[in-house]
């Protein structure tokens, strides 16, 4: 089991915080082709990871019991 | 005024010496927006030598209610923010150098301006000048502290050259999606967080206290939900073409082509001429007269025409108010202006 955090338009676009999965040994990227597909989320190649707080590249490994947040950027100012 | 600083000197973080610090440096703020706005009230009532602030908009309503420095006669006015953030902060503090300049941002014009610069402060509202700036770091070794906000949040991070990683290496594809105070609307207080710690950044490294650094990217939702701090460096590539060994700065390459670019969000085109154009404002007046109702400053002049509204600037920048079309807007530019 994997959780994961979603940030600013990313938790309007899925409407919740959080969720867990069972997506332990795949890939940042797989991941988000992953939720993009289940979750119709159209941006999610241009989305910030990291896990355990830490910055994730696209080709880390999310392993069991890590929690991954996706920020997506947030522009304004 | 003797003793304006001795509350702020007080502090252990500054002190003395961090305050003589302080007075002899220079910054540079990248839009005059809410962000820009914030940070430089606050870096010129600290004292810093000198801050220069670079805009390409004028007021509008739609700033007042977080953008500080404004009122409801520069908006009335279509004063350039630049112009009128340069005013007000030279009441605040006679001990700051003030330079407000009313331009469009980019590589070259930037290059400029860094010559005696210790530190860009963004407060820009897209990728494309971020990542701009991002190069400009790199390549004269100058500090930048980033900061954007959206909604109810707010993201900053002090990228280092040479220490951390930089905007490219965090983002390896420039967002063409972010989120925007135009899609998402902006509240004045996340504003003002995102702007404190962006702020108090600056102070860190302007009175020379580097090991207070925050070293991380921190993130926040002021609604609700709890901030993250995250540690960036992995994030640090060696290939990366900005701050990697083999660099060439991708996004320094200039253009000089007209360019149109819609604004997002705003239903606005904004068409930037090849070559810089001073437009003679009363005889433009005459011609455009009649097409539309005119108003006009030193600094813009702007046309109420049947569906659309022009505004041109001096430097030779048209925004066309009321399109996402850039076709449309070219139209109307060849028509009544070239
Ligand atoms: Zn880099």
């Amino acid at each position: 089991m994997i959780k994961v955090l979603f940030f600013a338009r990313l938790q309007e676009e899925i409407g919740k915080e959080s969720m867990e999965v069972e997506k332990a040994g795949v890939s940042v990227s797989d991941l988000k082709k992953w939720l993009a597909a289940t979750h119709h989320l159209p941006h999610m190649t241009q989305t910030m990871a990291a896990i355990n707080e830490n910055y994730a590249n696209d080709d880390d490994i999310v392993n069991e019991g890590d929690t991954i947040a996706f920020i997506p950027p947030v522009s304004g100012g | 005024m003797e003793d304006r600083y001795a509350r702020q000197q007080l502090f252990s973080g500054i002190g003395k010496e961090g305050q003589k610090h302080i007075r002899e440096k220079s910054v540079l703020i990248i839009g005059a927006g809410a962000l820009g706005g914030a940070n430089a009230e606050m870096l010129v009532r600290a004292g810093v030598r000198k801050v220069t602030i670079v805009d390409r908009d004028y007021v509008d309503a739609s700033n007042l209610h977080r953008q500080q420095l404004y009122t409801e006669q520069d908006a009335k006015d279509n004063i350039p923010k630049a112009i009128a953030a340069e005013q007000r902060l030279r009441a605040v503090n006679t001990d700051t150098e003030i330079k407000g300049i009313a331009m469009d941002a980019k590589a070259d014009n930037v290059e400029s301006l860094l010559e005696d610069v210790d530190l860009i402060v963004d407060g820009s509202d897209n990728y494309e000048i971020r990542f701009i700036i991002n190069d400009l770091s790199q390549k004269h070794h100058i500090p930048w502290i980033m900061g954007a906000c959206a909604g109810s949040n707010g993201m900053s991070y002090t990228f280092l050259p040479g220490e951390t990683p930089c905007l490219q290496c965090v983002l390896p594809s420039m967002p063409d999606v972010g989120m925007s105070c135009e899609t998402s609307g902006i509240i004045a207080p996340a504003v003002q967080i995102t702007a404190s710690i962006q702020t108090t950044e600056a102070l860190k490294l302007l009175a020379g206290r580097w090991n207070d650094l925050r070293k991380k990217l921190l993130l926040f939702d002021v609604w609700q939900g709890q901030p993250l701090s995250i540690n960036m460096f992995h994030a640090k590539k060696a290939d990366c073409p900005s701050c990697g060994e083999q660099r060439d700065y991708p996004s320094l390459r200039y253009s000089f082509e007209t360019k149109l670019e819609v604004l997002c969000g705003r239903d606005t085109v904004q068409i930037r001429p090849s070559h810089k154009k001073e437009y003679d404002f009363s005889s433009l007046e005459g011609v455009l007269e009649k097409h539309g109702k005119v108003r006009r400053n030193p600094y813009v002049l702007t046309c109420l025409l049947h569906d659309y509204r022009l505004a041109v600037f001096q430097d030779g920048r048209v925004l066309v108010h009321g399109t996402n079309e850039v076709e449309k807007a070219k139209t109307i530019y060849h028509q009544l202006l070239s």
